[in-house]
């Protein structure tokens, strides 16, 4: 996995987002992408997407944001939402329609996103293509995205000095355990064996300290934990 | 057969809904003695009003007969708050990939009275097994913290589905004790509980054929001895066999000059009978 947001700690300027959504969409092989989320603490509302300037202007003028299934009804779910659920519902085929005329395709779907503070988010993606290439790429990168859409959310919610200080990450001992083995060099299989679970036991205690730690990949929430004084540097 | 019900659905689904909410009662207010909240004879706790995901399972008759509720770990969810006894003051985890599964529980009563005693049971769990994990994996999860008891827990390990490890510890709740499992929603995993229950083929019910199925028997369950049996169970099998559009069209219209238009009944209306 590449360090999509390695340089840009703390930078939301939009640029910068939209740059993280050009990298997603290139590393998943994706058109667009776009984010919308709602901080239930301040109340702000956040959108980023990288769709062209001219769909955008036209998505506004005609508002679209009202009718878009995508927005109003995905954010409730639990699992993603292919857009394929949506479409018997009113807004989908106005909103596409025009989408197709400005080259946006029909295929895609929208990652709900839930944060610890009631706060919510959704991340959508679109890709023109067949049906039949559609389902085998959501498969292949509907865990990658999550990921990312998570990561995405966390970002946002983070802004702003109450919510930063609020989100001081929380991790448990066996967390601090096995970060603290993994700074020590050790692998994730010897890791298990240490500590006599097993290797996947590892991984999804791994896969919740780099979530906590708003971290992509684990050499990067090693050093996080580090930085916050979690772990010791060896 | 297995029912997906979220906040996308849940409005043509009240039906199904009100009865896994009374299943719930039964099964953790009575058997369990959990300390649950009971209204009307329906258990319903502050979870179910943040927009959960339910896997249902159905028996031939569309009765609910298993459930079980799902909500990620990055929001709130049970073992952050009213489990954290299990976690032993431990941070919970949190991961996009990795969704809580709650509330698991099988009709047991019903399945013994109506069934062939021990063996439905365990088709039924193994059934919400695969439908659980194919749900989750389909949204591209790859783990689910799942909250049971010790009974749960051995007809896990029993169906070839045994837990991979279990975080924190197993606590006295009601009755009985609770523990957190961990399964990894893989394809073998999945491939061994459909093998152990020989469960093939897509597991997933039709919802629209569902809902018609649901309102012609509630349509004639009110008309109260003016529909022989045997003429429900024929329009039922005409809407099972129907493929073709056409062909479900032409079954609905002959129930409904039957049996008249019907619709799904409200929890209410179900409630009432």
């Amino acid at each position: 996995m590449k360090p999509l947001d390695l340089g840009m700690i703390g930078n939301n300027s939009e640029e910068s987002l939209q740059q993280i959504l050009d990298n997603i969409c290139a590393q998943f092989n994706l058109d667009y992408a776009a984010y919308a989320g709602v901080n239930t603490i301040d109340n702000s509302i956040h959108g980023v997407v990288n769709y062209p300037d001219a769909w955008k202007e036209h998505y506004v003028e005609q508002g679209f944001q009202d009718i878009d299934p995508t927005l109003a009804m995905a954010a409730k779910s639990v699992g993603v939402v292919d857009w394929t659920r949506l479409q018997k519902i009113n807004g989908f085929r106005k909103v596409f329609c025009d989408a197709s005329e400005f080259g946006i395709g029909s295929t895609g779907m929208t990652i709900p996103v839930r944060g610890p503070y009631g706060d919510r988010g959704m991340f959508s993606v679109v890709r023109s293509c067949s049906e039949a290439e559609w389902a085998s790429l959501r498969k292949e990168i509907a865990s990658g995205l999550q990921t990312h859409a998570t990561l995405f959310h966390d970002r946002l919610m983070r802004n702003g000095r109450t919510m930063s200080a609020m989100r001081q990450p929380a991790l448990s001992d066996r967390e601090k355990e096995i970060l603290q083995w993994i700074a020590a060099g050790k692998s994730q299989p010897d890791v298990g064996i240490i500590l006599n679970i097993s290797t996947r036991t590892v991984e999804v205690h791994l896969r919740s300290a780099r979530e906590k730690l708003g971290a992509l990949t684990t050499p990067q929430a090693v050093a996080r934990a580090i930085g916050m004084g979690m772990i010791y540097p060896i | 057969m297995i029912l997906v019900v979220d906040a996308l659905n849940k409005h043509v689904h009240g039906g199904i809904l009100d009865e896994m909410f009374r299943l719930r009662a039964r099964v953790f207010g009575e058997r369990l003695g959990w300390d649950v909240k009971i209204e009307d004879g329906r258990e319903i706790d502050e979870f179910d009003h943040l927009d959960p995901a339910y896997v249902i399972g159905l028996d031939e008759d569309d009765n609910v007969v298993a459930c079980v509720r799902a909500l990620q770990t990055t929001g709130p969810h049970m073992l952050a708050d009213v489990f954290s006894d299990i976690l032993q003051g431990q941070a919970p985890l949190r991961s996009a990939t990795l969704w809580e599964s709650t509330r698991f529980c099988v009709d047991t009563d019903r399945l013994m009275m109506t069934g062939r005693g021990a063996g439905t049971v365990s088709l039924a769990t193994c059934e919400l097994m695969v439908g659980s994990l194919e749900y989750a994996r389909a949204s591209g999860i790859e783990d689910i913290i799942t909250v049971i008891d010790p009974v749960m827990n051995r007809v896990l390990k029993r169906s070839d589905n045994a837990p991979y490890d279990y975080v924190g510890a197993t606590v006295q709740m009601g009755k009985t004790k609770a523990l957190a499992a961990l399964l990894d929603c893989s394809e073998e995993r999945i491939a061994r509980v459909r093998a152990f229950a020989g469960i093939e083929g897509d597991v997933f019910v039709d919802e629209d054929a569902l809902s018609a199925r649901r309102a012609l028997r509630a349509k004639a369950a009110s008309m109260s001895g003016n529909l022989s049996t045997e003429v429900l169970q024929y329009l039922i099998e005409q809407l099972d066999a129907a493929t073709t559009e056409h062909e479900v069209s032409a079954a609905l219209a002959l129930a409904e000059q039957l049996v008249g238009p019907g619709n799904e009944p409200s929890g209410k209306a179900v409630a009432a009978e």
